[in-house]
């Protein structure tokens, strides 16, 4: 019976582990408006999670400060938030979807990876109204996950991210203009991850044999990789004048401290967008030193100076092109709510889930940390950018094209 | 009731896994390619449905089928490893898998949508459960009649001749041999079955998913498939089970911990195993379950 009884002490601690998180004092009658966000805050790139939680978090805070959310009959609603943890990993993402879809949640923010996005979309329903697809009937807004085209999976799914394929065409001719005399251009990718690789063969090949380089090929590594000596010995005896690096912070530092350290100088280095983060600076500032990305945030404008300096002194995190995104989300959502007849009722969860649904789908442009955002028919976005350049361990705008 | 039937499908996938690993466990073999067959029992039942049209059940079928053929290929091999170098050799076989679909592209255009494996980008478009508007209950319930049915052959196949013959090779294999067992037919077998349970499971992870990436075959998920029956116990069926719940309730109660789930997460299991060191279910605690549910013999008194 001693042993039975163990058992039976664990199963009571574990469930009460469980029920801890669920258990909430009974609220305060108001009206609230139930917003989550999604993101990776545990593994390689939480990082960004991290982030996103902390832009998150202020934001909810300053719009709740500022009285709030206006509903359909005049009342106005304070924004309560959660942001959960999907390891970058789809069964986690789902689940945790999951879950929030059968609360009484409105819309989601996130997710971080496009390979939890990709399933997320995928469990959604994929034409508004079509009674024979089961799918989920929860609009997902992502700030993050970046891998071209994934909107258009469902019609529940929106993003507000940058437009890689635009932004690589632009930074290949902008190359090609200011240094002529440079022709090659050698690849470096990381293979395993969706939105690295995808990069690469999607975006920045193209983009550069679009703007008259010879690409000479590409390296290829892994998301957990931590030697790259024999892919940078490649590049060091190919003498590529530009070298294309797409792969995030983590092996990035690693690919660029084995450059350094085999003496690998190209005349120009371009990298991932989602590498334009303080995490690459912090990591390997000095030999990041020249690397040039796209992104779409940079603090250049008032406003986006305002948001990171308050992130930053107050959240703990740091607003990058992703991250940004969620603030911008955030106030789409707010007028989108205010517009479109939202009442926030028990009862009416379903409707207000499509009233939001449907006003995304009307904005056809809305005002961003960088200036005014298009959005697509494909619920995509087409943002501001600029060319950040890794100067002294820190970004600097080297080209503002907006 | 929406998230629980999701919950209990997820469970179920999860559940067959470690039911794979554990009848390889049985036979003192501990096996990383679990993984590996889970893959490529999700990825061909993912073509079968999205690619060539078939209906969900032959699929699901194909990828269980696909599973044992490649445990029985592996199982071969297998024989003349063991330990730690079983482990070793049966993880490069998970990752040769893995590494396979990192390259294989092999996609079609239907209407405005790319379906199937596009090698790092992942195999999309694996829709049929929600195309054919089925609802969590009958996703849930189209899961759980595979669990069931193989957590009924799996206790039947314990109290048979057949379990007795895998637990011997397990508990002493040079004994087994001396008593006339065939040792090579029980190992592959025991890897063969092991592989149909893991394609079966991965076959329905694929549609509950709709997407597939072969990051998420990799190490971690072998290491889950194994440690689900031995922090569970390898005392019966349930083990695997009790090692399913264990895990998940951790990974989904822990959530709003961050980043330190992990560490207590680990710290757990570390402790879990001190006290429990051979699973929660194990083969003492199965024993006193049965003598308890078991009606007491009559007693004889004198004179009866």
């Amino acid at each position: 019976m001693k042993v039975l009884a163990r058992v039976a002490l664990f199963t009571i601690i574990v469930v009460g582990l469980v029920a801890a998180p669920l258990w909430e004092p009974v609220a305060a009658q108001e009206r609230v408006l139930k917003v989550a966000g999604v993101g990776a805050m545990s593994g390689v790139i939480r990082g960004f999670g991290i982030n996103s939680k902390a832009v998150f978090d202020m934001v909810v805070d300053e719009i709740n400060k500022a009285g709030g959310v206006r509903l359909a009959d005049g009342t106005r609603a304070k924004i309560v938030g959660t942001f959960l943890d999907e390891r970058c990993n789809a069964e986690e993402g789902i689940s945790v979807v999951r879950k929030l879809a059968s609360e009484d949640w409105l819309v989601l923010i996130g997710p971080t990876c496009s390979n939890v996005a990709e399933p997320l979309f995928g469990i959604l329903q994929r034409k508004v109204g079509d009674a024979g697809d089961s799918g989920l009937q929860f609009p997902i807004f992502t700030d993050t996950a970046i891998k071209p085209g994934l909107a258009k999976i469902s019609e529940w799914a929106f993003r507000n991210v940058p437009h890689e394929p635009t932004m690589y065409n632009h930074l290949f001719k902008w190359l090609k203009e200011k240094h002529p005399n440079l022709k090659t251009v050698y690849g470096g990718v990381e293979t395993d991850f969706a939105h690295s690789n995808s990069n690469w063969f999607t975006s920045m090949k193209n983009a550069a044999t679009a703007a008259g380089f010879e690409v000479l090929g590409e390296e290829k590594w892994l998301l957990n990789d931590t030697e790259f000596s024999t892919q940078v010995g490649k590049w060091r005896r190919a003498k590529p004048d530009i070298i294309a690096i797409s792969s995030h912070p983590f092996t990035t530092c690693g690919v660029l401290r084995e450059m350094k350290r085999q003496g690998v100088k190209p005349k120009v280095m371009a990298g991932l967008t989602s590498t334009a983060t303080l995490e690459t600076m912090a990591g390997c500032g000095p030999e990041a030193e020249g690397l040039i990305i796209p992104t779409g945030f940079a603090p250049v404008t008032p406003e986006a100076k305002r948001v990171a300096d308050i992130v930053a002194k107050q959240y703990k995190g740091n607003v990058d092109l992703h991250s940004a995104a969620v603030y911008e989300n955030m106030y789409v959502l707010k007028k989108v709510i205010e517009t479109s007849g939202v009442e926030a009722k028990p009862t009416t969860l379903a409707q207000d889930r499509k009233r939001i649904r449907d006003g995304l789908a009307k904005v056809t442009e809305f005002d961003g940390l960088l200036g005014k955002i298009k959005r697509l028919d494909d619920r995509e976005s087409v943002k501001p950018y600029v060319f950040a350049v890794a100067k002294n361990s820190d970004w600097a705008v080297l080209f503002d094209p907006r | 009731m929406e998230f629980y039937f999701a919950l209990a499908t997820l469970f179920g996938f999860r559940i067959l896994l470690g039911l794979s690993a554990y009848v390889v466990i049985l036979t003192g073999q501990i096996s990383m390619a679990q993984a590996g067959f889970y893959a490529l029992g999700a990825y061909t039942a993912g073509a079968a449905t999205a690619l060539w049209g078939w209906p969900i059940v032959p699929a699901v079928l194909l990828g269980a089928i696909v599973g044992a053929v490649f445990g029985f290929l592996v199982g071969f091999p297998a024989l003349r490893v063991r330990g730690l170098f079983l482990v070793i050799a049966t993880l490069a076989f998970t990752e040769i898998v893995r590494m396979v679909f990192l390259n294989l592209k092999y996609t079609i255009r239907v209407g405005d949508r790319t379906i199937g494996p596009a090698a790092a980008e992942g195999f999309r478009g694996i829709t049929y459960y929600f195309e054919n508007g089925w609802s969590s209950l009958q996703i849930a319930g189209f899961t759980w009649l595979f669990v069931l049915a193989v957590l009924l052959a799996f206790w039947l196949m314990d109290r048979s001749r057949a379990g007795v013959v895998l637990r011997a090779v397990g508990e002493d294999e040079l004994a087994a041999s001396s008593v006339g067992i065939n040792l090579t037919a029980a190992k592959v077998s025991a890897m063969t079955l092991g592989g149909l349970v893991a394609g079966l499971a991965g076959a329905l992870y694929a549609h509950y998913a709709t997407y597939l990436s072969q990051e998420e075959f990799g190490v971690l998920l072998a290491s889950f498939a194994v440690a689900y029956p031995l922090i569970g116990g390898t005392g019966s069926v349930l083990g695997p089970i009790a090692g399913v719940l264990f895990f998940s309730l951790l990974i989904d109660g822990l959530r709003f911990l961050g980043d330190w789930r992990n560490l207590l997460f680990g710290v757990l299991i570390v402790a879990m195993m001190n006290v429990r060191p051979h699973g929660i279910i194990d083969v003492r605690l199965v024993r006193r379950l049965a003598a308890l549910l078991r009606p007491a013999p009559k007693r004889a008194y004198a004179g009866d």
